[in-house]
């Protein structure tokens, strides 16, 4: 009997943070749903005598060029970043660089340094210094302000991948190269996949270091909503791509997920 | 199949000296192990026979082979672990088949060859499961079925026993015993369990702060101990010191007589000691034998003693024994040890074969000249002494 009132308040008070908790996430969920919901009845506006739907039909008509120079571009800067961060990462882990934490430290500024400053400073160097023609300065360009995005999950992977591994791959016989690739590359796995997940987002979505780097022919989708939007308003069409630009890196990120998140991991000795 | 020469090998970590003028011969088809305390050196030794340590000073020889500057790829040496280091991507069978595969094997000979080692490891049928799946005994098993898969030259263990427990630890060192014996494997076996090494090695190499301190068979390195520090290491020992004041009796019955801690001993002779000189005495508690009251004219050494404790640990009896105001230890097996367990005030102990060290031996002369002597004298099976 004791024990029963003893525990009557307790499980109030209980349900009262249950309920507060749960209101908390709600609050949350809203509040960060609510610009997608706003954009998305936006984008299925009536436009003249159009239904919403047809606002999506021009995404792939008219504005599947800017689509597709957005995939062309972040496609291309991914690859050039993991040309560069998987060599680099395994000679700051594996090496004894001398000045190991200022290089990396350093190698983190594009992330402190806003995209405007990056942008021009790019664009000085590009034009005054460097000349690349056509697309690839944009490439590099992505490839610079993202790629300390990839550096660093690949360094923390490479960093918890005890050395082991690679030692017991080379009295088997293995060359350095066989057992990076063959053992080093797949285990840290999840860092790269992470830094190519990270890197896609930030590179799909760009539209500030595009805006001072971009050659005439090529305009990406952010940038030409940006273009759209200074020009003539949120249109319901502009809306539509902004929507298919948001689907687009949440499937990115449900993929990951998906993916990494269950079956690569099992098994490893990560879980 | 190799012997294996390492003479004179050193390696600095800056300051830190990890190795000192190490020597060793293995022959063909020998197992010796590398035992000492934690931090001595062990692991570094064999980790330049690997080549995953570059030595500063010395040279390796396989055979007439100088292997010193090759890449661990190129020894032809299979390595096992502390940990299994099984790669946790691949199957059980890949696992195996890597060494032959990165070497470019021809895919049906490396099946093949990978079910003909997990039967020798007795997992036959597990090839499919990933490490994960398999429990830490059969995790190292598989490890050790991966280095055997590609035939080589020289096997090299770092402590791959230390992360299991203990039973298991038990059974597979027989198991590695005779997976060596049954391929004539030449092996380097590190550990700093004493009884591993007694129970598996043809040699065992003692080691102290980089050095070799003593080479030799299990009885040479438990019954002739030829440093203080080996005496000390091995077992547990009790430790006297004492003086050396003359001789008593002839021939095989010659001993030397020591007074030590207000005792009087008698040890078999040493050449390089004479009357007059320092020596350090050791009598293994294991050694020592109650002797009925008035009696042990057959032992060299008859003491009489007070009981202090007797703790009985079930397969011995434990005798603490105060003599002359020093506690001497004395293991008691067999059916002496029951009669023991109530045992108290006088007791007589009697023993024979004391260890005597001239309280010099310094462990370099010590060890290189016993490193030396075991070279000369290197076979498999060892030499008795
Ligand atoms: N990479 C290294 N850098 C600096 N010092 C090292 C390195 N490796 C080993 N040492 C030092 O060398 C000495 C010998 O180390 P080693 O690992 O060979 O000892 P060990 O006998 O294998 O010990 P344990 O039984 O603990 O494994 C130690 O003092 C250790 O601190
Ligand atoms: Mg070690």
């Amino acid at each position: 009997m004791t024990a029963m009132t003893l525990h009557r308040p307790r499980l109030k008070a209980r349900r009262l943070t249950d309920v507060l908790s749960h209101g908390y996430i709600w609050f949350c969920l809203v509040l960060f749903v609510l610009p997608f919901v706003a954009l998305l009845t936006q984008s299925l506006g009536e436009r003249g005598g159009t239904s919403g739907i047809d606002n999506y039909a021009d995404v792939f008509g008219s504005f599947g060029d800017n689509l597709l120079w957005s995939f062309k571009i972040s496609g291309l800067a991914l690859l050039v970043d993991l040309a560069v961060c998987l060599p680099a990462a395994y000679a700051l882990v594996r090496y004894p660089v001398p000045g190991k934490r200022v290089i990396f430290s350093l190698l983190q500024l594009p992330l402190y340094v806003p995209g405007a400053v990056i942008g021009l400073s790019l664009l000085m160097t590009y034009t005054f210094v460097y000349p690349i023609e056509f697309m690839w300065g944009l490439v590099l360009a992505m490839s610079v302000g993202s790629f300390p995005l990839m550096l660093t999950p690949i360094v923390v992977a490479l960093k918890d991948l005890p050395l082991v591994f690679e030692e017991a791959a080379e009295c088997l016989g293995a060359t350095k190269w066989q057992a990076y690739r063959k053992i080093v590359f797949p285990l840290i796995g999840p860092g790269v996949s992470a830094g190519l997940l990270l890197c896609f987002i930030i590179v799909f979505n760009e539209y500030l270091v595009t805006l001072f780097v971009h050659p005439p022919e090529v305009t990406t989708a952010p940038l030409r909503i940006f273009n759209l939007v200074r020009t003539a308003g949120l249109l319901p069409t502009t809306a539509a791509l902004a929507v298919t630009m948001q689907l687009i890196s949440f499937a990115a990120v449900l993929l990951f997920f998906r993916v990494f998140g269950t079956r690569y991991l099992k098994g490893t000795y990560l879980i | 199949m190799s012997t294996v020469r390492l003479v004179g090998i050193t390696k600095h970590y800056g300051a830190t000296v990890a190795v000192q003028d190490f020597n060793l011969q293995v022959a063909d088809g020998e197992l010796v192990t590398l035992l000492g305390p934690s931090g001595c050196g062990k692991t570094t030794t064999l980790r330049t026979v690997a080549g995953l340590v570059e030595p500063s000073a010395g040279r390796i020889w396989f055979d007439d082979q100088d292997v010193t500057d090759l890449p661990p790829r190129k020894r032809n040496i299979g390595f096992v672990f502390q940990t299994p280091a099984l790669f946790p991507h691949l199957s059980v069978a890949n696992n195996i088949a890597f060494g032959l595969s990165v070497k470019g094997a021809k895919k049906d000979a490396i099946g093949a060859r990978v079910d003909e080692m997990l039967t020798m490891v007795g997992l036959a049928g597990y090839g499919s499961r990933l490490p994960a799946q398999l429990s830490g005994g059969q995790q190292q098993r598989v490890s050790l079925a991966r280095v055997l898969a590609t035939d080589p030259r020289v096997l090299l263990f770092d402590e791959p026993l230390s992360a299991l427990d203990r039973n298991l630890r038990d059974t597979l060192k027989y198991s590695i015993l005779d997976l060596q014996r049954r391929t004539r494997k030449t092996a380097i076996y590190v550990t700093h369990d004493q009884s591993e090494a007694f129970a598996i090695s043809d040699r065992i190499v003692v080691m102290n702060a980089g050095r070799a301190e003593q080479i030799g068979t299990q009885t040479d390195i438990y019954l002739h101990p030829q440093t203080p520090f080996v005496a000390e290491f091995i077992g547990a020992n009790n430790g006297l010191t004492g003086t050396v004041t003359g001789t008593d009796g002839a021939g095989d019955e010659a001993r030397m007589v020591v007074a030590a801690d207000g005792l009087t001993l008698r040890a078999r002779p040493r050449p390089d000691v004479r009357a007059g000189d320092q020596v350090l005495v050791y009598l293994r508690p294991e050694n020592l034998v109650v002797l009925p009251d008035g009696d042990g004219a057959e032992y060299d050494n008859v003491v009489d003693g007070t009981i202090d404790r007797v703790i009985f640990e079930g397969p011995t009896a434990q005798l603490r024994v105060d003599v002359a105001g020093r506690e001497l230890r004395a293991d008691i097996s067999g059916s002496q040890r029951l009669t023991l367990i109530q045992r108290q005030g006088k007791v007589r102990l009697g023993f024979n074969d004391l260890t005597m060290i001239p309280a010099g031996a310094a462990l370099t002369s010590a060890g290189s000249e016993s490193a030396s002597a075991a070279i000369a004298n290197a076979a498999p099976g060892g030499t008795e002494p």
